[in-house]
């Protein structure tokens, strides 16, 4: 072996261990090449219906000049809110200082830049004039939520990649003496992105604090990105947006789908990669707890934005509210809440419940949820404009998204799930050197107590 | 181990002060650079600005009939064609020491629908893309129905221009809330930010897409009209120009419209060409502005629906006439 | 069948005559003769005034194709209308009633004359008569004239008409006059139509409230009301009657609609110091990557060293 692995305060054969255990999947075999091919197709037709879009113009959806935001923007809110999960899981907790969260950490960070990566090209594909995007940063306007969603998703989107990078060096240096055998160009790739690392205390002093100021820098950052995505909302005078909770009821919305989007990550590397012994029903039934908080705070959210109006049932507001409780929403509406968040939180109190495959299956409903959830908050509000809509074309009246449309949303999953296996594939996705050395302190704690 | 720490010690210093070294050198080239950027810049932006105070003054010789050769200045030649800068800037500017203002006696309209009609005429719109629309209006069973022109508010805190990235939209000295459509990213953030529901989106291809081509791009007509971008009323600013009332005022049959300078307290009746005083015809009549209660502040104003002469259950429109 | 045929056809006649009792003319406009005669090119620029204001209410003459409304505007080609004199045709189109707007201030005495031409053209049993003079016949050959003063404590405006023929002048007297104020689209009218006394003068209160240019002045137009009999005399002027208005724009003030230059002082700061710090602390990151780096180049050539050594 290298004496670059030499890696001070820590034995040579645990890192062995670890490291043939976590850098196994990272490899290029055939099921992953099977299944890239087919997700590259994929987007391939759906970026083909996006030309489609390009072509003829936002008129092949079934957005008009009644209800103008329809899925694509519903979509960009939810991935904005997934994205949101790294925040919580490698920061907050991570500061608090809950140990639990280091092999689940970087997965978390995977997600967020996914999530926040993909969130940008949402937009896009919103956009009536997507070749005038550099206008945003010509003329750009200080004044516009949109500029400030902008900034701060590109930077949420920097501090996550970031995060996701900066704490894996060791373990690329690592991978790097390891992985000799892979292609040629993955093992240069390695020792470009090691940056030089040679396990020197003195760089782990120093990337030490550079990860600190990460984890500091990106907990404003995140709740900056999905409150200006609220105020997208909440800063114009319709019924059913103006809402001046609608930061917070964001935050805690995107929570949930990000801690969920977490678990199902969680659940697949975990039986996909083999990773049963890094990744145990102890972090599952942790992060089920924490599913569990998020969950019940953004109930209380629910509570007070559909309560409040309900109970004083001001014209706009009656209206809104009534489609959603009773009417043209009304499936849609009980089905994620009940379905997605009281139910859900109700089965969580269950200890046999926060198992690894029930919460498989709790979270993909949730998640699912979160999506349907985000498509009310956009969607209804648009149908009850304050003034009648008359003299305008039948399909006007209510907003059907079209087959073009949810073609190019489904591509937005595909990116992700491109972004998420690359990054998986090629890195490794638990971390080897500070799990070793979680490892070592609490053997050495066990010793201590012996 | 201890001796290990002790040997350790001046290697740890050295790769201290190797770092430190190195990081006052990146510090020194990097504000090197910093400082050529932000020089570059600021030379850039001088010679724009001169370009552009050039580009004012510019004159060109002109030959007269009489044989003698003059200059004048490039924007005063008869047939000169104004090229995209010119027209943005001047749609951009408005026209000074004026404040447009317009008010809709309800209590005249009858839906006759020829102001939609010569609205879309001029801006080149379908059947179903309205600048301006009129409304049934009716609040309860027991308070009147009436009809109501909805134009822009053109309001003074304009929600649509708060929330626009580009500064597409803007709102000029003259009052009229314009649209820039060589500017507009197509966001929809300002439909969703005007409580009116005054704005339209280009879906598709614009109706006279094919013919307006090639035209040079007029702000204050918003001519030709563009794929994904935005449209909404312009109060006829390229008529303001000319001293001539708006296309929906002066097409009016049954004199609902009054439109004129809020500074000269004046307002002409587009059918009648009466010009009465705006300060007496609101007083007279209870002008109001429309849901003044969201702070807006419209430029337009309504006169009640009182008095009518004409009998409004036999005008109304039927549910199945809301669909086009 | 008959009796009620006959009723029906009373009742009509009886309608009509009440509708007929309901507008009636002033005597002395009744009489009202167009100063020109109808020929064919002026009934065929008729036709084009009356498609553009007319025809939306009434249709096109003898298609009894106008709108059904209350009062019913009828069919110009049919009696109902065609009874009417010339100068009650005039005076009709020009004052305008209920529903029907008045066409004074958008069409000029003679496009409403031409009109009526346009009108009589579906009467075959009409025989026109042209008003024998322009001038009145007090003052013919005279130029009529008009002058306006202000009065020194600017609260009241002087209107004076005169007849010039040679050296002689003559005041003109009896004759309506009315003054306006120019406005951006139109004239508007100070207080109602006035008299000329035995000097030939009015007097026009002004009120003090009226907007003016940033001097205080504003331009007023003087005309007599019955243009047929001396003319398109009118007499235009400047006159410091009105409110010193310094115009503002509306877009002077920082505000959150305005636009990026003029944005609250508060948001620019708060934006520019945000993107400041949090990409500053990034940069910061980024340099610390580069001290990792910089410390393994070390620690490698001193590896490297040791090794030839």
């Amino acid at each position: 072996m290298n004496s670059q692995d030499q890696i001070p305060g820590l034995e040579q054969e645990k890192i062995d261990s670890l490291s043939a255990d976590i850098l196994r999947p990272v490899r290029i075999n055939k099921s992953f090449l099977l299944w890239i091919t087919f997700l590259f197709l994929a987007l391939i037709i759906c970026l083909y219906v996006y030309s489609i879009q390009l072509r003829k113009g936002l008129g092949v959806t079934g957005l008009r000049d009644i209800t103008s935001w329809g899925m694509y923007i519903a979509n960009f809110v939810f991935f904005v809110a997934s994205s949101l999960v790294g925040m919580l899981i490698s920061c907050v907790l991570g500061l608090i200082g809950f140990r639990w969260v280091t092999p689940i950490a970087r997965i978390a960070e995977i997600v967020a830049v996914a999530f926040a990566a993909v969130a940008g090209l949402v937009i896009i594909s919103d956009m009536g004039r997507p070749d005038r995007l550099p206008y945003v940063f010509l003329y750009g306007r200080v004044q516009s939520p949109i500029l400030w969603d902008v900034t701060v998703v590109t930077t949420y989107f920097v501090l996550s990649l970031l995060l996701w990078f900066l704490p894996m060096i060791p373990d690329i240096a690592v991978a790097r003496t390891r992985l000799q055998n892979r292609p040629s160009l993955l093992v240069k790739v390695y020792g470009i992105l090691s940056f030089k690392w040679v396990h020197h205390p003195e760089q782990y002093k120093i990337l030490n604090q550079a990860v600190k100021i990460l984890i500091i820098l990106i907990i404003p950052t995140a709740l900056a990105i999905h409150t200006v995505t609220s105020w997208l909302f909440a800063v114009t005078p319709r019924a059913g947006w103006d809402s001046t909770i609608f930061g917070p009821y964001f935050v805690s919305g995107a929570f949930v789908s990000g801690t969920s989007a977490l678990l199902i990550a969680m659940y697949f590397f975990r039986t996909n990669f083999r990773l049963q012994s890094y990744i145990t029903d102890y972090h599952f039934e942790r992060v089920a707890r924490l599913l569990f908080l998020v969950s019940v705070v953004y109930l209380y959210f629910n509570l007070n934005e559909f309560l409040v109006p309900a109970y004083k049932m001001k014209k706009f507001d009656a209206f809104h509210i009534h489609e959603l409780f009773a009417g043209h929403y009304a499936f849609a509406f009980w089905l994620v809440q009940l379905g997605g968040l009281v139910i859900p939180i109700f089965l969580l109190i269950f200890r046999f419940m926060r198992k690894p495959l029930p919460l498989l299956v709790i979270s993909i409903f949730m998640f699912t949820a979160s999506w349907l959830k985000r498509y009310l908050i956009v969607v209804p509000p648009q149908g009850h404009p304050y003034l009648p809509v008359q003299y305008v074309p039948q399909e006007w009246m209510v907003y059907k998204p079209t087959l073009i449309e949810s073609t190019i949303t489904l591509a937005t999953f595909i990116l992700v799930l491109i972004i998420i296996t690359l990054l998986s594939k090629f890195f490794p996705v638990v971390p080897i050197v500070e799990t070793a050395r979680e490892e070592s302190d609490q053997e050495a704690k066990s010793h201590e107590k012996h | 181990m201890g001796e290990k720490k002790k040997n350790k010690k001046p290697e740890e210093t050295e790769i201290q002060s190797i770092v430190e070294s190195s990081r006052r050198e990146f510090l020194k080239n990097a504000s090197i650079t910093g400082a050529a950027v932000v020089t570059g810049a600021a030379a850039v932006i001088a010679g724009f600005r001169h370009e552009r105070a050039k580009k004012k003054g510019e004159y060109v010789k002109v030959l007269t009939t009489d044989n003698k050769l003059v200059k004048v200045p490039v924007e005063e030649v008869e047939g000169y064609q104004m090229g995209l800068k010119e027209l943005q800037e001047r749609g951009r500017v408005g026209i000074k020491g004026k404040r447009w203002i317009w008010v809709i006696d309800l209590s005249k309209c009858r839906n006759a629908r020829k102001c939609i009609e010569a609205c879309q005429s001029a801006h080149h719109l379908r059947p179903y893309e309205y600048h301006i629309n009129t409304l049934v209006m009716q609040e309860s069973v027991n308070t009147p129905a009436y009809f109501m022109p909805k134009p822009c508010q053109h309001c003074d805190n304009p929600p649509c221009v708060s929330v626009c990235p580009v500064d597409a939209t803007f709102k000029r000295q003259d009052g009229p809330v314009l649209i820039d459509n060589e500017r507009c990213i197509g966001c929809r953030f300002c439909m969703a930010a005007c409580p009116y529901s005054a704005r339209i989106f280009h879906w598709q291809d614009p109706k006279d897409a094919e013919t307006d081509k090639g035209k040079e791009y007029n702000v204050e007509l918003n001519i030709p009209q563009r794929k994904g971008t935005i449209s909404k009323c312009l109060m006829s600013c390229d008529r303001l120009r000319e001293n001539k009332l708006p296309y929906c005022v002066s097409s009016c049959p049954n004199g609902v419209y009054y439109f004129g300078d809020e500074n000269e307290d004046a307002v002409t009746n587009g059918t009648t060409k009466e010009t009465v005083r705006l300060s007496e015809l609101l007083e007279k009549n209870g002008g109001y502005r429309l849901m003044a209660e969201l702070g807006t502040k419209p430029r337009i104003y309504y006169l009640p629906p009182k008095n009518r002469i004409f009998d409004f259950e036999k005008d109304r429109p039927e549910e199945k006439d809301f669909i086009i | 069948m008959k009796k009620i045929l006959s009723s029906l056809l009373l009742f009509q006649i009886l309608a009509g005559l009440l509708i007929a009792q309901e507008w009636t003319v002033p005597a002395d406009k009744k009489g009202r003769l167009s100063p020109f005669p109808f020929s064919d090119s002026i009934r065929k620029a008729g036709l084009q005034l009356y498609s553009l204001n007319c025809m939306s209410c009434h249709g096109t003459p003898g298609k009894g194709n106008f709108q059904a409304l209350v009062p019913p505007p009828g069919d110009p080609a049919t009696d109902k209308i065609q009874h009417n004199a010339d100068g009650e045709l005039f005076y009709k189109v020009s004052e305008g009633r209920g529903q029907m707007p008045s066409f004074k201030n958008t069409l000029a005495s003679k496009d409403i004359w031409t009109i009526v031409s346009y009108i009589r053209s579906f009467n075959p049993a009409y025989v026109q008569s042209v008003m024998p003079e322009i001038t009145s016949g007090a003052y013919s050959g005279a130029v009529i004239a008009l002058s306006l003063l202000l009065n020194p404590s600017r609260d009241s405006v002087m209107l004076k008409a005169s007849a010039i023929r040679g050296n002689s002048v003559v005041p003109v007297t009896g004759a309506g006059v009315k003054l306006f104020v120019r406005r951006t689209f139109g004239l508007l009218p100070l207080d109602e139509e006035k008299t000329t006394n035995d000097q030939g003068m009015a007097f026009f209160p002004v009120p003090s409230d009226l907007p003016g240019d940033t001097a205080g002045k504003i331009q007023v137009s003087a005309r007599f009301t019955d243009e047929d009999q001396f003319g398109p005399v009118s007499k235009d002027t400047l006159l410091q009657v009105g409110l010193k208005i310094e115009p503002v724009s509306l877009v002077k003030d920082r505000a959150m609609w305005n636009v990026v230059r003029k944005a609250p002082w508060w948001i620019i700061l708060t934006y520019s110091l945000g993107v400041l710090v949090v990409w500053g602390f990034i940069l910061l990151v980024l340099l610390k990557l580069r001290d990792i780096y910089i410390i393994g180049e070390h620690i490698d050539s001193v590896g490297a060293k040791k090794n030839e050594s």
